[in-house]
């Protein structure tokens, strides 16, 4: 009898709603599905998307680029941290700062914080991969408390987009006084303090992070007060966060075979958005978790074409995105401004395979269906992490492909976390490996050249040619485009990966939201600019921040 | 010699009704698993790929699955792997559980003290965790591996009990005679302990049955154990999670096949049970 | 009665040691190095790293390991995690044990209602229909895997018919100020379908040994004897059986931590609920040995507290029955 006594409570539990301060009618909450936790969002620390994600919505650069996405030349770009700059001749940018812009503790972003974000970002020692693509730099240094000057050890188009894209400004009055290899377990990455448009209120580790928006925020009021970046590791529960309603939005539908799942929930929209990803086969050169072998079997340029032909890409691809990616045709994803369309970067011919397979000595001499060449059998293990479903997707049908002409595939799946390991140490034979590209070409010089041999070229590929040809691309002012097509092409001949997808991500918005733009370099970044359509707010557009 | 008590115990599990389903199920299901796979499409094949996941048709009798690969074919081909990883995991068991039991049963002492208090520390571990921490940093661990790892997981229940039947017989007259008559330890134990314990290990080896096929198929759920390209009923649920609602077929054909198995395995192994203790019946 | 609690819980202490012995074995035959994931991005400090290396190095002869693991664990401290670095393997275990607790409490609570209730219902109407199908159903439910029967669930009951949540425990969106009933609703509402998964799996055993065991002690004197006196079957069970079919339920406390402990593994990894049995999903995604042991050694602390309590809960109900 007391049991049908809750009953009435419940229901009205359920029913009623908190009572709440009003908000304005076009204010509200965000809450993002991500796939990654982002642990540790703070810029040059940061490893991954998620953490870069986050940390796009509380970090500022000086500037970022235009929505054309040309990296070269000065024109185009928007202000951020800096509100105008100046040419001060071929090798000299100044900028000036802009005086509104704050930290999130109330101080003034001054011309110190940049200075410092730079030193740390060209020392070495905190972040490689930074200090690679800044290594045109000579000097930054301070004029006054908001005029920072840059100068280039060298005249080349892309100065303005070295200067601005890869550093995001910290602060120097938290940060200076801490050694670079303390930052990831202090205080101030628990609780990071950036200058962007949100500002970091809490974290529950494995669930989810929430921000909250900066209202004197220098270049608008943000009209999304709150966000919560919601942890979902596996595609599915991804999906299901968006179609029970608990999440407003998703970077990608995998695989898209969900997509009229989606498209039946009436209150979503589908936002095809082109990315800078690229996936690829990345062989390796050196042996196996061996750095100091060449690998047995892929240092054979050869055999790297062989592989190529036996695929089917353009199928491949259309199995496992449909309409939804293009095939590059070399190291360059959809976006990228250097892309030539004419351009392949292999066939898809198995019976040339085969021959150029037997012709470099692999035969199946013990007709098992694999082919083999002085007792070692041609089988190669593949791996990918379980978390990409796309990738999970390819990998058995690259498996089925090379069967065909005769190459055995192992296929290794990995966690997240122990894939990339594995990557970074070199224990792969193939790495089936999917980045976001840097919209600029020279970014290319990471994975592909010597220069990247420490850091992110984890393949080992080294061809003195491509590098030279790669400097001269980058130095080149004017249009650079032919300059690029001789790097893409002679990247292509040496067979180093094969290009397998340039996806386009379909993004899952919520109907409610206005003044929507998905930058595709930085998905969430103009988030402060979204607002609710006045009359569509939800019950968590309402409650309390 | 055990032909005997297990020719008994069939029949007597074929007499029940639900013994005689369970019997006919396992049989089926090794049938099929045995004869049918040469008439069926290679489960590798992907058919159509760019065409996905498609429903049942008269082509495909249980559709395809998301790289377009017939269900059909990769459920019974997953049901050979199932069944002989099984079979040979628990015939490991058993051999090893008997073994340890009447050693420790019969020699007694310290040994069977040292012995029997590591099993039950053992047996406090679930087995799934035992498993776990053998195979856990194995990379791709091959599929003699992962039968002798499941086998040398699932002994410990039965070499407790093979140990209390060999302590009730020990001093039995029959026993001692045989002893007195001077045959060795081992003839003893062969000859005539073993046929006493069989009915009992012949009931937990079906009933263990049922329960491998679960833990192989959890294990290459989390992506432990059968490797891919080789089917797995485990492992094709795991495949078949990103298409759970827009293709229900291919997750709903592998863990029918998992459940019926596992019954049919519960079914024998209570039929058999039930003859050995009919009180319960 | 209290040299008998004493021998008791000595002999469960003992049997725990064996189990820790039992996992150090393992951790040394294991054809893997479980310390793989210890190069790369994992920042460990110096200290953090010899530690490791002490308690989970192949390399360290024997006798030291197992002093550095054996003392380690007398003070309570069981690693640091590889995959959650930088949270100390205890403080993960404890912060995750609550989840756990409440689904398993909950599993344990159908099956011992409804699946005890089961059994007697089925051990009244022994060899008739009622009976024959309970089994078959019972049976049916035992033999499906765990986690494709919450696949299933998530997919007909979540997402085709929107009734309840697909994942995790509590929606992650209350607000901060929600009331107390508000989130016991949200938590409830979270819990039924994993609660459910478990439960399906594991009561045909329940059931099971309910029914035999209630066939038993209707066959005892005592209770033929009312039956002659002119009882009903119900008045019968009421007075005298049920006292006695109370054996059952502890034995089966005992009997089913170990596959509640199991089968969480898979259900709380298919619905993401953030227990124990999700963190050793965690820890096998990343490779974390001394997590996995953690959560091992507990399971295992777990099974024999079950085993002992249910020893407890026998001398309590009838002090005649001694260990055997």
């Amino acid at each position: 009898m007391r049991r049908l006594g809750i009953l009435p409570a419940l229901a009205i539990a359920l029913c009623a709603a908190p009572a709440t301060a009003q908000r304005p009618a076009d204010h509200g909450t965000a809450v993002i599905v991500f796939g990654q936790e982002a642990t540790l969002p703070v810029p040059l620390y940061l490893r991954g998307k998620a953490n870069q994600d986050a940390a796009d919505l509380m970090y500022l650069r000086l500037a970022r680029v235009g929505s054309d996405l040309v990296t070269s030349g000065d024109r185009g770009f928007e202000p951020e941290l800096a509100r105008s700059w100046a040419r001060r001749d071929s090798v000299t940018l100044a900028f000036e700062l802009d005086p509104r812009a704050r930290w999130h503790d109330g101080r003034s972003v001054s011309a110190r914080d940049v200075v410092f974000s730079f030193e740390r970002a060209r020392d070495g020692k905190t972040a490689p991969q930074h200090t690679v693509l800044l290594r045109r730099i000579e000097s930054v240094a301070a004029e006054g408390d908001h005029q920072v000057v840059i100068r280039f050890t060298q005249s080349y188009g892309e100065q303005l987009y070295d200067a601005t894209r890869h550093v995001q400004i910290l602060p120097a009055h938290l940060l200076e006084s801490l050694p670079a290899d303390q930052i990831p377990g202090s205080s101030f990455a628990q609780r990071p303090v950036g200058n962007g448009p949100y500002r970091f209120v809490r974290r529950d580790p494995g669930r989810q992070m929430e921000l909250a928006a900066v209202p004197e925020f220098f270049l608008g009021a943000p009209r999304i007060d709150r966000v919560v970046l919601l942890l979902a590791r596996d595609p599915e529960a991804q999906l299901n966060l968006i179609l029970d309603g608990t999440a407003d939005a998703l970077e990608s539908i995998s695989p898209i075979s969900n997509i009229p799942r989606v498209e039946a929930r009436g209150d979503y929209r589908l936002v095809p958005v082109p990315t800078f990803i690229l996936g690829y086969l990345l062989f390796n050169h050196r042996a196996y978790g061996d750095r100091s072998a060449p690998h047995p079997i892929l240092a054979d340029v050869e055999v790297r074409r062989a592989l190529a032909m036996g695929l089917d890409r353009t199928r491949m691809v259309r199995a496992t995105f449909g309409n939804y990616s293009a095939v590059p045709q070399g190291p360059v994803a959809q976006l990228h401004w250097i892309r030539d369309p004419d351009m392949r970067s292999s066939r898809y011919d198995p019976a040339a395979a085969g021959r150029l397979l037997d012709a470099r000595g692999w035969r199946d001499s013990d007709r098992d269906g694999i082919r083999d060449r002085d007792g070692h059998s041609l089988t190669l293990r593949l791996s990918f992490p379980g978390t990409s479903s796309a990738r999970v997707h390819l990998a058995a049908q690259v498996q089925e492909q090379l069967r065909g002409i005769g190459v055995g595939i192992e296929l290794v799946r990995l966690d997240g976390p122990v894939w990339a390991e594995r990557r970074n140490r070199g224990e792969f034979d193939i790495d089936f490996s999917s980045a976001s590209m840097d919209p600029s070409p020279g970014g290319l010089t990471q994975s592909w050249s010597c220069a990247g041999l420490g850091g992110s070229n984890v393949a080992q590929y080294c061809n003195p040619r491509v590098d030279s040809l790669m400097a001269s691309a980058i130095l080149a002012t004017g249009d650079a485009r032919e300059a690029w097509r001789r790097v893409l092409l002679a990247i292509n001949a040496d067979a180093p990966a094969v290009f397998m997808f340039a996806p386009t991500n379909v993004a899952v918005i919520h109907r409610r939201y206005d003044n929507v733009t998905l930058r595709p370099e930085s998905m969430w970044s103009s988030l402060w600019r979204w607002r609710v359509t006045p009359g569509r707010q939800i019950a968590r557009d309402r409650g309390s921040p | 010699m055990r032909g005997g008590p297990l020719g008994r115990l069939l029949a007597a599990a074929w007499r029940a009704p639900g013994g005689r389903t369970g019997l006919l199920l396992l049989l089926g299901f090794g049938a099929l698993a045995t004869l049918a796979p040469p008439f069926l499409t290679d489960p590798a094949t992907m058919s159509d790929v760019t065409a996905g996941a498609m429903a049942p048709s008269m082509a495909h009798p249980f559709g395809t699955d998301h790289l377009s690969r017939d269900v059909l074919s990769r459920v019974i081909n997953g049901a050979r792997i199932s069944l002989v990883i099984a079979l040979v995991a628990v015939a490991v068991s058993l051999v090893l559980g008997a073994g340890v039991g009447m050693v420790a049963g019969y020699v007694g002492g310290a040994v069977d003290a040292i012995l029997m208090r590591l099993v039950d520390g053992a047996r406090a571990i679930p087995r799934l965790f035992l498993l776990l921490l053998l195979i856990l940093v194995w990379e791709r661990i091959p599929l003699t591996a992962l039968i002798l790892v499941l086998g040398f997981t699932g002994w410990l229940g039965t070499s407790r009990l093979v140990r209390g039947e060999v302590l009730r017989l020990r001093h039995a007259p029959f026993i001692l005679a045989a002893r007195s008559l001077g045959a060795s330890p081992y003839r003893v134990l062969r000859v005539h302990l073993l046929p006493n314990v069989a009915g009992p290990l012949i009931v937990a080896a079906t009933l263990g049955l049922g329960e491998v096929i679960l833990l192989e198929a959890g294990l290459s759920f989390l992506g432990l154990g059968v490797q891919p390209p080789t089917p797995s009923w485990g492992g094709m649920i795991l495949e078949a999670r990103p298409v759970l609602i827009t293709a229900p077929w291919t997750s709903l054909f592998p863990g029918l096949a998992i459940a019926c198995t596992v019954l049919a395995g519960n079914l024998v192994g209570d039929a058999l049970q039930a003859s050995l203790d009919p009180r319960t019946a | 009665m209290t040299g008998w609690l004493l021998r008791r819980s000595l002999q469960a202490a003992l049997t725990f040691a064996a189990s820790l012995i039992v996992l150090f074995l393992l951790m040394r035959i294991t054809p893997g190095d479980p310390l793989a994931r210890l190069e790369g991005d994992v920042p460990l400090s110096p200290e953090e790293r010899s530690m490791l290396q002490r308690r989970f190095g192949l390399d360290q002869p024997l006798g030291t390991q197992l002093r550095h693991y054996l003392a380690g664990i007398a003070r309570g401290d069981l690693g640091v995690s590889i995959g959650h670095y930088p949270e100390r393997v205890g403080s993960l275990l404890r912060s995750r044990a609550a989840p756990t607790l409440l689904l398993g409490g909950t599993v344990l609570a159908i099956n011992f209602t409804l699946g005890a209730w089961l059994g007697v219902l089925q051990a009244r109407h022994r060899g008739r229909r009622l009976d024959r199908w309970l089994t078959r159903l019972s049976l049916a439910g035992y033999s499906m895997p765990s986690f494709w029967l919450g696949l299933i669930l998530i997919a007909l009951v979540s997402l085709r018919w929107r009734l309840l949540p697909a994942a995790q425990m509590t929606d992650p969106l209350l607000p901060a100020d929600a009331g107390a009933l508000t989130r016991l609703v949200d938590v409830v509402r979270h819990l039924i379908l994993p609660a459910a998964t478990l439960s399906l799996v594991t009561i045909a055993g329940t059931m099971r040994y309910q029914r035999t065991a209630m066939l038993e002690v209707l066959r005892l004197d005592f209770v033929r004897a009312a039956s002659a006196r002119g009882l009903s079957d119900g008045q019968v069970l009421r007075r005298h059986a049920w006292r006695n079919a109370l054996f059952p339920v502890l034995t089966l406390f005992g009997l089913w931590l170990p596959v509640l402990v199991t089968g969480s593994v898979f259900v709380e990894y298919v619905f993401n609920w953030p227990g124990l049995g999700s963190l050793t999903a965690d820890a096998i995604a990343a490779r974390d040995y001394p997590l996995l042991m953690g959560t091992a050694m507990l399971a295992s602390a777990v099974v024999l507290f079950g085993a002992w309590l249910t020893d407890v809960g026998y001398i309590i109900l009838d002090p005649r029955v001694r260990d055997p």
